[in-house]
């Protein structure tokens, strides 16, 4: 007895009509469609299913290539898992759609002709009656094996342009993958088309046999995509964290301590702050080129960690949560990203966000000198909140606002005695740097200008009078970041249509700012043994296409440190300065150089990276003030 | 013949015990009656489902056996008054002389329905109401026009009458296909099963009990009584699957029939490897 005997084929095919040999194979796929009274209300209901599976497999896939386009957007294997879970929503319903589309169009061709059942006639077997059917579900669910290895084969492309994974190996399985989630999604599809087909052409139509093998196929194929999907995920997230091992950084000091005073908004045409120094001492003064100052947060992390925006990952001061993810979108300024933003905002899917330490990628140079053993404290720079919970001083840049609400800490201020000793001197410290204030601008006629003068200046004064809360015990690193004149000049400068006598009376109460910095930093630019004091200057948001200035105070006769000027620097060669300076090896990392005629760094004193900033954080126990932080920025012209 | 599975034996064992604790046995005559078919020597292929998909679905032997012996004694009635000179007139049953030829005719009658009646008791005491409700519903429906009743009802209409293949499949259907489908819904309801397994099960025991009753037209062709236990060649007034695409053709279906109620299996795993031995021993069941 052969298979094809026409009387068993008759009677297998009558069998499949009422309902036996067939064993709900692809249960998955056909399960819901089981009761279905039509070829529309089957096909709906198998492409669910079908959708389902893409967005299982498509998702985890997706998730790595935007990881990798949008940096700092998944901070973890939980941001990475909440994306995928988005992603495979976004999936589900694009793979459901197509699958319908497919299914429809396939009964369209079948019904209009162009693949047109046989007629029941003795003699025909099963398979070549039911050969259109058969075509057509495979041409289905090539289709869709073709779409989605394009997808995949672009996505490996992102991924692999994100990772630098060029390994052969890595490239292989990755391949690997895309075919088996390809072939699956191929296979569901094909076998709902077919049910779809079969359902079209009515009970007696041949249905070709799925056999036992291709379930099994099917099986072992997605749980060998699955994996691989999952295991992708896993290594490129633990590939990323892996980067964060703490480098062995064995200093050789020279005897020096470094204070950093950074100053924004300086406006060179205005003020040379390279004539702030005392008079006859010697230092080192470099003109420094930035390429775009209009966001503090992206140009001072970028002196910060030594590295472009695109490394470190801190591009602007808002950026955008996404609802459960820890990572931030950092901002599309195309008119599509915008529109796209307002509408996730409007949905409450993604909410504003102030640029932060956790989306920063790169350690900073006083996390890099904590790193190496040295002491350090930072105060007032963008993006050091939540402050981390290690040895050295951070008062970030929401301390501020935490000293004046009071309360439990929410990591602002770390370690938190540095904030109890804070808090008992807060009355005083505002209340001088207030009076201070109100002293050098009150008196101005203009008062809307003297209002914008003091704000400024108060906040000024509160960073260095924290400054000098702190000076004691002496530390290897003190940084300080002074955002007044920035916030004033912006203020006042960046109304367009103010009359050219106005702008005039503005710049002359500039001046008088820049004078008022200069006296509040002078008793730090005062040289002092064994310490090198560095101003470094940006033009603020203003005069963002302005050269700012890097300035190295010595005393006289320090080693290394010769009277050089008239030289020009990038902003990314400060923090290899710095922590040269400190004895501390550079990083091959670092994109920066040592700026010439200060100490030349050691050939043998690189290391291979300073790995990732450290994850833990300080204690985070109080209410946090992200909305004050917001409404705070938006009153001092940060954000709109 | 084909043998059983191994792990019949214990199944088996455990069925027969409640039987024998159920099935009166008193000394009446209807009782004696009741006994002769019930407790007879058989395979309880039906019974044994029950257990198995109980099993397969995470739920104990225990819980199950009370539905597996109701489901057997339900066969037995079945079985009773397919035999009676009014339907098939068969002289042998489980290798011996039929009810109706060892206890009378009308004796056979009342004990069949005795059955029955102890049957849906069985469920009723054995069980908390809702499960006993949804399972004596599955069980009536076995029984009922749709089912043995249909079933044999449409044989007697056919006999002596060349009929089409979807009347002899709606006659196996309701006369053998009804009660292995309540078999495995009453085995997995016993242990709580969701709907999506229920629905695996009920396409393996669809399948299942097609290929059985194929395999039976086909021992009724080419067996013998001492194979069978029943009188052979008593169908050749009828039209059987063999009819319609003789015997080759009735063995390839039966296989395919059994393949496919395996493929059913396949989100259970190796979990329904027994099920599969099951239906290997149907597939084998020939000379």
């Amino acid at each position: 007895m052969s298979s094809s005997d026409p009387r068993v084929d008759e009677l297998r095919q009558r069998l499949r009509s009422l309902g036996y040999l067939d064993a709900g194979v692809d249960r998955f796929l056909l399960g819901s469609a089981r009761e279905a009274r039509g070829p529309v209300a089957l096909a709906g209901r198998a492409s669910l299913r079908v959708g389902v599976l893409g967005g299982l497999l498509l998702g985890p896939a997706a998730a790595i290539g935007v990881g990798a386009r949008l940096p700092g957007l998944i901070s973890g294997v939980r941001d990475a898992l909440v994306m995928s879970i988005y992603l495979a929503l976004l999936f589900f319903v694009a793979v459901a759609l197509s699958s319908v589309a497919l299914s429809g169009i396939s009964v369209v061709l079948l019904r209009g002709g162009i693949f047109r059942l046989k007629p029941q006639a003795t003699g025909d077997t099963d398979t070549a009656r039911s050969r259109p059917i058969e075509r057509l579900s495979r041409a289905a669910g090539f289709v869709l094996t073709l779409a989605a290895l394009a997808y995949l084969t672009l996505w490996w492309r992102n991924a692999n342009a994100g990772f630098g994974w060029s390994a052969p190996a890595w490239t292989s399985f990755a391949l690997l993958v895309a075919v088996a989630i390809s072939l699956l999604l191929g296979h569901a599809q094909r076998v709902t088309t077919l049910a779809v087909l079969a359902a079209a052409a009515g009970r007696g139509a041949a249905l070709p046999a799925i056999t036992n093998r291709s379930w099994r196929g099917i099986l072992a194929g997605g749980a060998l995509a699955f994996a691989g999907a999952a295991m992708l995920l896993v290594v490129t997230t633990a590939a990323e964290s892996s980067r964060a091992a703490a480098p062995n950084l064995a200093v050789m000091s020279r005897g020096l301590t470094v204070k950093v005073i950074a100053i924004d908004g300086i406006d060179s045409t205005l003020v040379d702050v390279r004539d702030w120094a005392p008079p006859l001492t010697p230092g080192v003064r470099f003109a420094v080129g930035y390429d775009n100052t209009s966001d503090p947060a992206r140009t001072w992390t970028t002196i910060a960690t030594g590295t472009p925006p695109e490394v470190h990952g801190i591009h602007a001061i808002e950026a955008r949560r996404v609802a459960g993810l820890r990572g931030v979108l950092n901002p599309d300024t195309s008119a599509t990203g915008r529109v796209l933003q307002r509408a996730s905002d409007l949905i409450r899917l993604s909410r504003p966000s102030i640029a932060s330490r956790n989306e920063r990628k790169v350690m900073t140079f006083w996390e890099v000198a904590e790193a190496a053993g040295l002491r350090s404290a930072v105060i007032n720079w963008w993006a050091t909140w939540p402050a981390a919970g290690q040895r050295g001083i951070v008062v970030s840049d929401r301390a501020v606002l935490r000293l004046e609400h009071g309360g439990t800490l929410d990591a602002e201020i770390s370690p938190s005695r540095v904030y109890d000793d804070l808090l008992q001197r807060w009355p005083g410290i505002s209340r001088t740097a207030e009076s201070v204030a109100q002293r050098r601008f009150g008196t101005m006629d203009d008062r809307a200008t003297a209002a914008v003068l003091m704000r400024s200046a108060t906040l000024d004064g509160i960073v260095m009078a924290i400054d000098q809360a702190l000076a004691e015990p002496q530390r290897d690193l003190d940084v300080v970041y002074l955002p007044g004149l920035d916030i004033a000049q912006h203020a006042l400068l960046a109304e367009q249509s103010a009359s050219p006598s106005t702008l005039t009376a503005r710049l002359e109460a500039l001046r008088t700012y820049h004078a008022f910095l200069r006296d509040l930093v002078r008793p730090s630019l005062t040289p002092v043994e064994h310490r090198i004091t560095m101003v470094i200057t940006a033009p603020g948001r203003v005069g963002s296409n302005m050269a700012g200035h890097v300035m190295m105070i010595a005393p006289s006769g320090t080693q290394g440190i010769s009277d050089v000027s008239d030289r020009t620097a990038l902003a990314i060669d400060i923090a290899p300065t710095i922590l040269n300076l400190l004895g501390v090896p550079i990083s091959r990392e670092l994109q920066g150089t040592v700026l010439r005629a200060v100490f030349a760094p050691d050939p043998d004193r690189f290391v291979a990276t300073y790995g990732r900033p450290a994850a833990e954080e300080a204690p985070r126990e109080g209410k946090p003030l992200d909305q004050e932080t917001i409404d705070r920025l938006r009153s001092l012209g940060y954000i709109k | 013949m084909s043998a059983l599975p191994a792990f019949f034996a214990d199944y088996q064992a455990r069925v027969t015990d409640e039987l024998h604790r159920i099935v009166p046995d008193r000394g009446s005559a209807v009782e004696r009656a009741m006994a002769y078919t019930a407790l007879a020597p058989s395979k309880q292929v039906r019974a044994v489902l029950v257990i198995l998909c109980a099993e397969l679905c995470r739920g104990n032997v225990a819980q199950a056996v009370p539905a597996a012996a109701a489901i057997e004694l339900v066969h037995a009635a079945s079985l009773i008054l397919d035999d009676l000179p009014s339907m098939d007139d068969a002289p042998l049953r489980r290798g011996r002389a039929a009810n109706h030829l060892a206890n009378g005719e009308a004796t056979a009658i009342l004990a069949a329905f005795g059955l029955l009646n102890l049957a849906y008791g069985q469920i009723a005491r054995a069980y908390e109401p809702a499960m006993a409700a949804r399972m004596s519903s599955r069980l009536a429906e076995a029984v009922g026009p749709e089912g043995l009743i249909g079933g044999q009802a449409l044989d007697l209409e056919a006999t002596d009458h060349q009929i089409g293949f979807e009347m002899l499949e709606r006659i196996h259907r309701g006369k053998t296909g009804a009660l292995f489908v309540a078999a495995a819904t009453c085995g997995a309801l016993t242990a709580g099963a969701a709907a999506e397994p229920i629905g695996a099960l009920v396409a393996y025991a669809k399948n299942l009990g097609l290929a059985f009753q194929i395999v039976d037209d086909l021992l009724d062709v080419a067996g013998t009584t001492a194979d069978t236990g029943k009188a052979v060649r008593a169908d050749a007034r009828k039209t059987t699957f063999v009819s319609f695409s003789g015997v080759d053709g009735a063995r390839q279906l039966a296989a395919e029939l059994c393949e496919t109620a395996d493929r059913a299996l396949a989100p259970f795993g190796r979990k329904a490897d027994r099920l599969r031995e099951l239906s290997a021993f149907v597939a084998a069941r020939r000379l």
